[in-house]
């Protein structure tokens, strides 16, 4: 009895929660329509009620039920899978092909993904120039949009970009649900230092040879996105790598694991995020008052952030996304959602709170595009 | 001190509220902002040099782009030069290209568009080898080989 009232104390009365959705709704609302609904196209009306609604809606019951992860999952993992499609109806409709070919690359035309951004730093000091063959301002996706959305997110969130608002991170986050169990439960933590070493070895290689070597060699989504024509032994090699990393880091390990290894292990941007997670407000907190040492938050971390020695010190590691897995299986609340100068324990509501509005408005902003883009298509086959 | 510490955080936690808050109406003049930076502009590797020749026809246009070496610090060894043919272009494109504007042929290239055939008959010793040659949405582009 006494777990179940402790538990339920970031639950809200519905009424409380409705309060709590008002501002979203309001924002949402804007930012979907631009402050001036348009009901002239039915299917476009459609995809963007039904997108406001889904938005919302999973807002509201991350207040009502006190829970946050499977709701911010559904979200995270939608804009995994819409992005998917839209870029590939994009690249389809533009180019029939989801490969670029040399004339997309001479031209300019390759759309930006934030994955790029660490292999530009380097090039950008020494050169002054961007080493890839994007749009620097308009068009789709184009490189400045791309820098201040990532810029502004990891300041804000962290490595909480990681859960919140990167639309790869959902393929493995989706794939790491799939069985109730994992079937490989032992992992050498190590490996979560891979990422820097992906790092340092990408930002080195790009400056030398003045070429974002990841996505040109590495980057497992390639698979689901775009990649180069496959029109030579070293083409045909580079779709070999993509496809194989995306089958093992992407599906097959975090099936097994329930792990999102792909961002555990390779993302080159993930330990970008981890520097940056130094810096946002906002944070895990255990109280170690209320902790009973149980240990369930580190079974069920999805980025191995959470370690016994971690909870032993009251800490969270610098690789925490903030998914909010180890604070929804936590029966005595000791672990929670906090911000940086408050102790732990104290404020735990207003925290969550404040948390939830930020991170959630940008993750339902963020992916309404990609989302009323593939519902406006389904309804364009229907109407 | 904890009071300070508390302020400090929360402070932060609301500014970081209002940046999310504004991020997306003021995208366009963000990016618009940001694309003015002085290293936002495309490395020469990828948008193929300024140009600085041309060669206009009738009813086509030649661009000769400026010789690209650019590595990390200084020049590499070997660069290339980018060629764009715009407006319509003939099926069959034969050219003398003098790249380095000295006033000698450095290369010849003839193209056959619709079989998609290109053919380099380098003049000078510094040109290489053809490295693209392709349709573009604007007419056709190639790419050639040099050593400094």
């Amino acid at each position: 009895m006494d777990n179940i009232l402790i538990s339920s104390t970031m639950k809200k009365s519905f009424g409380r929660s409705l309060v709590y959705v008002l501002p979203m709704l309001l924002l949402t609302f804007m930012f979907m329509t631009g402050g001036r609904p348009d009901f002239s196209n039915l299917s476009s009306a459609l995809a963007i009620g039904v997108t406001f609604l889904f938005v919302n809606i999973l807002y509201f019951l991350m207040h009502y039920t006190g829970k946050t992860d499977k709701f911010r999952a559904i979200i995270f993992i939608i804009f995994a899978l819409t992005l998917s499609f839209t870029l590939i109806k994009n690249m389809l409709e533009v180019r029939s092909s989801m490969s670029f070919s040399q004339a997309d690359i001479l031209e300019c035309k390759i759309p930006f993904c934030h994955l790029v951004i660490p292999m530009m730093i380097l090039p950008a000091a020494f050169t002054n120039s961007i080493i890839f063959p994007g749009s620097i301002i308009g068009g789709f996706a184009d490189i400045s949009s791309m820098v201040v959305l990532w810029l502004v997110a990891t300041l804000v969130l962290g490595r909480g970009f990681c859960s919140w608002g990167c639309f790869y991170g959902g393929w493995d986050d989706g794939f790491s649900r799939f069985r109730k169990k994992a079937a490989i439960k032992k992992l050498s933590e190590i490996w979560k230092w891979m990422p820097f070493a992906v790092l340092i070895m990408v930002s080195l290689t790009a400056a030398l040879t003045l070429i974002p070597t990841y996505c040109d060699w590495i980057c497992p989504f390639k698979a689901v996105t775009e990649f180069e024509q496959v029109t030579s032994v070293e083409s045909a090699t580079k779709a070999l790598v993509f496809v194989s990393l995306f089958a093992g880091l992407v599906v097959v390990l975090p099936v097994l694991t329930k792990k999102r290894t792909q961002c555990s292990f390779l993302c080159p941007l993930g330990a970008v995020n981890t520097i940056s997670n130094k810096v946002t407000p906002f944070t895990i907190k255990i109280d170690k008052n209320a902790c009973t040492e149980c240990f369930k938050c580190v079974e069920v971390c999805p980025l191995f952030a959470l370690g016994k020695e971690e909870i032993k010190a009251g800490k969270v590691s610098v690789f925490c996304s903030k998914c909010g897995k180890c604070v929804d299986v936590c029966s005595k609340n000791a672990i929670h959602f906090g911000i940086k100068g408050i102790p732990a324990g104290v404020m735990k509501n207003f925290s969550r709170n404040l948390f939830l509005f930020v991170s959630f408005l940008f993750i339902s902003v963020f992916s309404a595009g990609s989302i009323i883009n593939m519902l406006q298509s389904f309804f364009n086959l229907i109407f | 001190m904890r009071k300070i510490k508390i302020i400090a955080g929360i402070t932060w936690a609301f500014i970081c509220l209002i940046l999310i808050v504004i991020l997306f109406p003021g995208l366009n003049s963000f990016s618009v902002s940001t694309s003015k930076l002085p290293f936002m502009k495309l490395n020469p590797n990828y948008s193929g040099g300024v140009v600085i020749h041309q060669l206009v026809t009738e009813n086509c246009t030649l661009n000769i782009r400026k010789p690209v070496f650019d590595g990390l610090i200084g020049e590499r060894r070997s660069g290339f030069v980018q060629l764009d043919w715009r407006g319509v272009v003939p099926d069959n494109i034969i050219d003398t290209i003098d790249f380095d504007l000295d006033q000698n042929p450095d290369f010849l290239i003839f193209i056959n568009r619709k079989q998609s055939i290109a053919k380099l008959t380098p003049v000078s010793n510094r040109v290489k080898d053809l490295i693209i040659s392709t349709p573009t949405s604007y007419g056709w582009s190639v790419r050639v080989g040099l050593n400094k």
